[in-house]
């Protein structure tokens, strides 16, 4: 690149009055091009600058990251609450009706308050997908500032192995409904 | 129709809370021997020791998924002929496709219900 650029240097047409050195060279036009490179640094400074990226990884993506965890945890805790209250009527060997009813209303009233953890989990998502989207968007915007390409010889070979295996094992997760196929469908499959 | 009660199942899920809704729904359905493992490893590991009369499989699990349990139980003289039911949130055509190719008797979405669990038992094993 920089070869070419003073092949141009050298053989482009000089205005009237350049500034010419000995082996030829236009340094007004050198000039202006070192002038065009310091602006070009100093606006992907300024785009890094404005990536913030260490609030990125040193703040934002670490809630993201601790929110999801909690939202994990209050799922699993409620699950275990609903599931052992909903055991235990289930392995009930009361015989008096009315201890019976109290004992039911009780393990209910357990199953309700493990219930409000949707709530709160709600809210930590909502969270997440706030940082999500300034990440989104700081990134998207450095991406357009920069002219940024994505290079396949970049790609993380841990990233790549786990993508891999995805295909190799058709690992697809859950789908959106438009994409999954029904229980009634498949049933038709196995007819 | 008719279903062998006695019959061990083995329920093979990472996720335990899956594990405890499945062993409970086999319960209420009247199941007793009920074995459940954490990965497709852990299963072939029971599935050499015990003789199962039903396989009931998550898809999406480390080290060895369900699908790769269902080839090796498939190519394994031994095993070939157990019946075996994948459950999962793996609700892509291509997955469907590829388990039944693999020779799985039946397959379940999740979410899913006593209801069709049931009915998927006894399509499978029912006499």
């Amino acid at each position: 690149m920089a070869t070419a650029s003073a092949q141009r240097m050298r053989t482009s047409t000089r205005p009237r009055g350049a500034l010419i050195d000995p082996d030829g060279i236009d340094l007004k036009m050198v000039a202006r091009e070192l002038e065009a490179v310091a602006d070009y640094v100093t606006n992907i400074k300024r785009e890094i600058g404005a990536l913030r990226a260490n609030e990125l990884y040193r703040a934002r993506l670490p809630v993201a990251h601790d929110e999801l965890g909690n939202v994990v945890d209050a799922t699993q805790s409620a699950t275990n609450t609903i599931m052992a209250a909903a055991e235990e009527i289930l392995g009930s060997a009361e015989d008096d009706f009315e201890t019976y009813r109290a004992f039911v209303q009780d393990k209910v009233t357990q199953i309700f308050e493990a219930c409000s953890f949707q709530d709160i989990t709600g809210q930590r998502i909502n969270k997440v997908v706030d940082e999500l989207a300034q990440v989104e968007k700081r990134l998207s915007r450095f991406a357009a500032a920069v002219n940024m390409r994505d290079q396949a010889a970049q790609v993380d070979p841990e990233d790549a192995a786990k993508q891999a295996r995805k295909e190799a094992l058709i690992l697809n997760g859950p789908q959106t409904a438009d994409l999954a196929v029904s229980q009634d469908d498949i049933d038709a499959l196995f007819g | 129709m008719a279903l062998d009660l006695k019959m061990p199942i083995l329920v093979v899920d990472d996720y335990q809370t899956m594990v405890r809704i499945i062993r409970n729904l086999l319960k209420q359905l009247g199941f007793e021997d009920v074995d459940d493992a954490s990965d497709g490893t852990a299963a072939l590991a029971k599935l050499k020791e015990k003789k199962y009369g039903l396989v009931i499989s998550d898809w999406n699990m480390e080290p060895m998924t369900g699908y790769e349990l269902l080839r090796h139980v498939r190519s394994d003289e031994a095993l070939r002929v157990t019946p075996f039911i994948m459950v999962t949130a793996e609700s892509k055509t291509e997955n469907v496709i590829a388990a039944k190719k693999a020779g799985v008797n039946n397959y379940i979405v999740k979410p899913f219900n006593a209801q069709t669990l049931k009915a998927k038992i006894e399509a499978v094993c029912g006499s």
